[in-house]
């Protein structure tokens, strides 16, 4: 029997790409011998990341690793990916979100109907903005050309943030060459892993989103035909680059905020901030409005944010 | 050969028709690229103004590629080419030109398969999917929108592309036709 | 079959389609999609068009008809006549110093325009004549202006660099800084070679007859204003670009716009000129995005059956050289293949291969990209493929032939590799001044 080789394309660029998903595919590949092997691609690489989802879907590409926004994926979901504002305080709400509170049958089901297998769901790190400016009050926001998700980018549009999207790896120079003022798209530890941090000099520390979600895929024909060892090795690998992350994201914000010297921070007092609070509210009634399956998601984290808000410290300190 | 001056004319005409046009489409991408700094400088800045003219350079560039191969500035190689005869550069471009004939074919299947799921079709099987469309078998689905904050929809730059390449295709055979009929010693 | 199989497959079947003389795009986009098709599996056939997006999602690819309409419009509309006239009065005297000062206006054409194409176009247009007339030897003229006007591509704005970083991945702003100086020194190394060489024989470049020279001072010093729009037009661009006003696309805009409406104010814009620039601007960028489109598809296909890893291996493991070795090997070859690729496609095809490897190396990609532009403008210019080549034959008088071109580049090219070494040694030629702006 041949070896089956799988090609996997992420949304990262190879230096994230070397800890959010680089560790998990070469564990997979020593364990998995002769009998399997994925070649990494990263960001862009062979097809263009809004192209990503029907490259899957038709096979041209075997797996996936993103969220659901970035890749515009055709289902109901698709808002709730990346991050969707306030949904989530720590990374380890994602996994409990999924596993415990329903939303992994939800996000299998949905993808299933079009074709695409949802391996499995994990947490990444929180959204904050690094700028050229500093932030101080919403009123900086204003005129913004921010690089952004796209329903991040929606709800932020009315604080006067212009919400940009280009291609990931062009984002950095895209800030030297003044297409983007900033960018609202991970924690500090990527701010700082990707080199982001050397082209802005403000870090600021209120996030709209405690973590980002982003998923493993792969096309519905490839995974059906692998072997059960290798659909159960695929999932194991998986979760080990959840965990990974865990630790990598959470202990570098901690570190890179106290120790780092490339980025300055700055606050919104909590007061004025509470504003960007009281719109999210809003926005989660408009996108349950959208439709059933929403409304049912929506359900989920109110559900969710309302018993951990319960349950008290150590979850939730206001 | 009459079929064959017919289709050349009649190709030719159309596709230099639409490349007039587009040529003009230079100050289209200026236009909105100046209105881009214009806005930011002064108002707040445009959503749309990127995305919009990365479309306008699309259509530039696809729908004005069969008017360009007509005015012939498509570059060639001509270490050994640029030596040969009439005749025998007719000979060999003849057949080198079905390679092309099969590119475009193949950038066109992929541009209405790229185009069918920005419709809303998942099923991989465009041609029936736009099969059933015209018989009212199937409807179009969900549209596919571009991820970004100003979320346009995608279909009519797909719809471009693929009436670009179509052109390109009949362009490319208008050429092959024109090597045949030197090849029997005509002109064209 | 195994990577390096591959690797090898498509590169020779893509040569063969090149040497067959069809049209650069579909040599190379009919063999990546043939590959795709046959050795992809699944979803293969869908490579090519994906990369018709990836084209749409590469903003900087907007500058290129930009650059290439202002091209036009300085070239067609002999705005740059009076240039002309200025170095004309005030180098004449000196012997050779129609050709320095020919340098000299091609220095402030490329400050101007993004491309070669102008520099070539004036050069040939408005120079050439001229210095023929004077007894200029027509070798040393022809070479002069396809030197000269190769600086259009390292003096910003140049498209090259705007490619380049696109694939580097590198901020444009930095790498038309880190352009300026290797641009300035080549320039200055051409008007030595040139000043020499009429010293030691002055047949090649006499000096002006004093009857043309008859010229009062204060005529003398009204013609430097011409030197004004040039330099007009490039802060007109580069002081809203650098000062983060305006972003990189929205100035290329800008440029194209100002030249245009200086041309329009000079009373040069006519019709014919405005139809010329027009349809040359479609022809010319169809030509760039189509073999880019093509390219992107080719490259794709080669990466995602690991002929990428093939070719890495055989630098770094097979034949364990060390990174200088590498880098000199790759400059070689840039130059070998520049012989008989195209420039666009050798840009698009075969730096995406190194760049990364020369990441890897530990090498500085901005550096590297001024050592890649000097390399490719050395390759325009060798035979026997080579644009500016192609434009002067094209542009040239009959009684100049094509030996005549082949041989005039020789000396030129010679000084061109001069400079490669010099910023290869001394990188901070290139580096101190994008340190000194962008330094942080
Ligand atoms: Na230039
Ligand atoms: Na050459």
């Amino acid at each position: 029997q041949s070896k089956i080789k799988w090609r996997m394309q992420t949304y990262a660029g190879s230096a994230l790409g070397e800890h959010v998903i680089k560790p998990a595919i070469d564990t997979f590949n020593k364990i998995a011998g002769d009998q399997m092997e994925i070649e990494l691609f990263y960001a862009d690489q062979l097809v263009p990341t809004g192209e990503l989802f029907q490259a899957l879907q038709r096979g041209t590409i075997d797996a996936v690793q993103s969220d659901d926004d970035s890749m515009a994926s055709p289902t109901e979901v698709t808002v709730f990916g990346g991050y969707f504002p306030f949904g989530s305080r720590y990374s380890l709400d994602v996994p409990v979100l999924f596993n415990q509170y329903g939303l992994k049958e939800i996000w299998d089901e949905e993808y299933a109907a079009v074709g695409v297998k949802h391996i499995s769901a994990g947490a990444w790190d929180p959204c904050h903005f690094a700028t050229k400016d500093p932030i101080n009050s919403l009123a900086d926001l204003k005129g913004k050309r921010i690089f952004t998700f796209p329903t991040a980018g929606r709800f932020l549009s009315q604080f006067g943030v212009v919400p940009v999207t280009l291609p990931w790896e062009d984002i950095e120079t895209a800030v030297q060459t003044g297409e983007l003022d900033g960018i609202a798209w991970s924690g500090i530890t990527e701010d700082y892993t990707v080199g982001w941090a050397d082209v802005t000099n403000y870090f600021l520390t209120n996030n709209i989103s405690g973590a980002w979600i982003g998923h493993f895929f792969a096309n519905m024909d490839r995974w059906n035909e692998l072997p059960d060892n290798l659909k159960e090795l695929l999932t194991v690998c998986m979760e080990q680059s959840h965990y990974y992350r865990q630790w990598w994201y959470w202990g570098g914000e901690s570190d890179l905020r106290v120790n780092g010297d490339k980025l300055k921070l700055t606050t919104i007092p909590d007061e004025e901030w509470a504003t960007v609070e009281d719109a999210a509210v809003k926005f989660w009634d408009e996108i349950a409005a959208e439709s059933p399956t929403k409304a049912k998601v929506v359900e989920i984290f109110r559900k969710y944010n309302d018993d951990m808000k319960k349950a008290g410290r150590p979850y939730r300190y206001s | 050969m009459s079929f064959a001056r017919t289709y050349i004319r009649s190709v030719d005409a159309m596709n230099y028709r639409i490349g007039r046009v587009m040529m003009y489409g230079i100050f289209v991408m200026g236009g909105i690229l100046l209105w881009s700094s214009i806005s930011k400088t002064f108002f707040n800045p445009s959503l749309w103004t990127l995305e919009m003219a990365q479309f306008a350079m699309v259509t530039y560039y696809i729908l004005g590629g069969p008017y360009s191969i007509q005015i012939g500035a498509n570059v060639r190689m001509d270490l050994f080419y640029g030596e040969w005869s009439d005749h025998r550069k007719a000979q060999i471009d003849a057949i080198t030109v079905l390679m092309l004939i099969f590119y475009l074919g193949v950038l066109l299947y992929g541009a209405l398969g790229s185009m069918a799921y920005s419709l809303g079709h998942y099923k991989n099987v465009p041609f029936q999917f736009y099969w059933g469309l015209l018989t009212g078998a199937e409807e179009i689905g969900r549209l596919e929108h571009s991820a970004t904050a100003w979320r346009p929809v995608i279909w009519p730059i797909k719809l471009i592309m693929c009436f670009g390449f179509f052109l390109m295709l009949l362009q490319a055979i208008s050429e092959l036709l024109k090597d045949l009929i030197r090849i029997k010693g005509g002109t064209v | 079959m195994s990577q390096e199989m591959i690797a090898i497959f498509m590169f020779s079947s893509m040569m063969l389609m090149l040497f067959t003389g069809q049209r650069v795009f579909g040599a190379i986009g009919a063999i990546g999609a043939i590959a795709a098709i046959a050795l992809w599996g699944v979803g293969g056939s869908d490579i090519p068009f994906s990369s018709a997006m990836k084209v749409m999602k590469w903003y900087p690819l907007l500058t290129l008809p930009m650059f290439i309409f202002m091209g036009y419009v300085l070239s067609e509309s002999k705005i740059a006549d009076d240039l002309y006239k200025m170095f004309h009065v005030w180098m004449g005297p000196v012997r050779g110093g129609l050709a320095i000062g020919t340098i000299g206006l091609m220095v402030l054409i490329s400050a101007m325009n993004g491309l070669s194409v102008a520099g070539m176009a004036i050069g040939a247009t408005v120079a050439l004549p001229e210095l023929i007339k004077r007894g200029y030897d027509k070798r040393m003229v022809t070479g002069v202006i396809q030197a000269g006007s190769s600086l259009g591509i390292l003096v910003p704005p140049s498209v090259v660099l705007v490619l380049y970083a696109m694939i580097a991945r590198q901020p444009v702003g930095q790498l038309w800084l880190a352009g300026i100086l290797p641009g300035l020194m080549m320039a200055a190394m051409f008007m030595i070679y040139i000043y020499i060489r009429c010293r030691i024989q002055p047949e090649l470049g006499p000096a002006l007859p004093e009857a043309d020279r008859d010229i009062s001072r204060s005529e003398k010093f009204k013609l430097l204003r011409a030197g004004l729009l040039p330099l007009f037009i490039f802060a007109a661009m580069m002081v809203p670009f650098v000062n983060g006003w305006t972003s990189l696309v929205e100035s290329s805009a800008v440029g194209a716009a100002t030249a245009f409406l200086a041309a329009v104010v000079k009373k040069r814009m006519t019709r014919a000129v405005f139809e010329v620039s027009v349809r040359q601007t479609l022809a010319i960028s169809c030509m760039f995005m189509w073999i880019i489109l093509a390219a992107l598809g080719f490259g794709a296909v080669f990466d995602g059956l690991g002929a990428v890893n093939a070719i890495d291996g055989l630098f770094t493991e097979q034949l364990e050289l060390n990174p200088w070795m590498i880098l000199i090997l790759m400059q070689l070859s840039f130059l070998i293949m520049g012989t008989f690729l195209d420039d666009t496609a050798m840009l698009v095809i075969v730096a995406p291969l190194y760049v990364p490897l020369v990441d890897a190396l530990g090498f500085d990609l901005i550096w590297y990209g001024v050592l890649y532009t000097i390399t490719t403008q050395i390759a325009y210019m060798t035979p026997p493929f080579g644009y500016n080549l192609f434009l002067m034959r094209a542009m040239a008088p009959p009684d100049i032939t094509l030996k005549d071109i082949y041989a005039s580049i020789t000396p030129f090219v010679l000084v061109m590799l001069f400079a490669l070494i010099l910023v290869m040694l001394f990188p901070q030629i290139a580096m101190w001044l994008p340190n000194y702006v962008y330094g942080k």
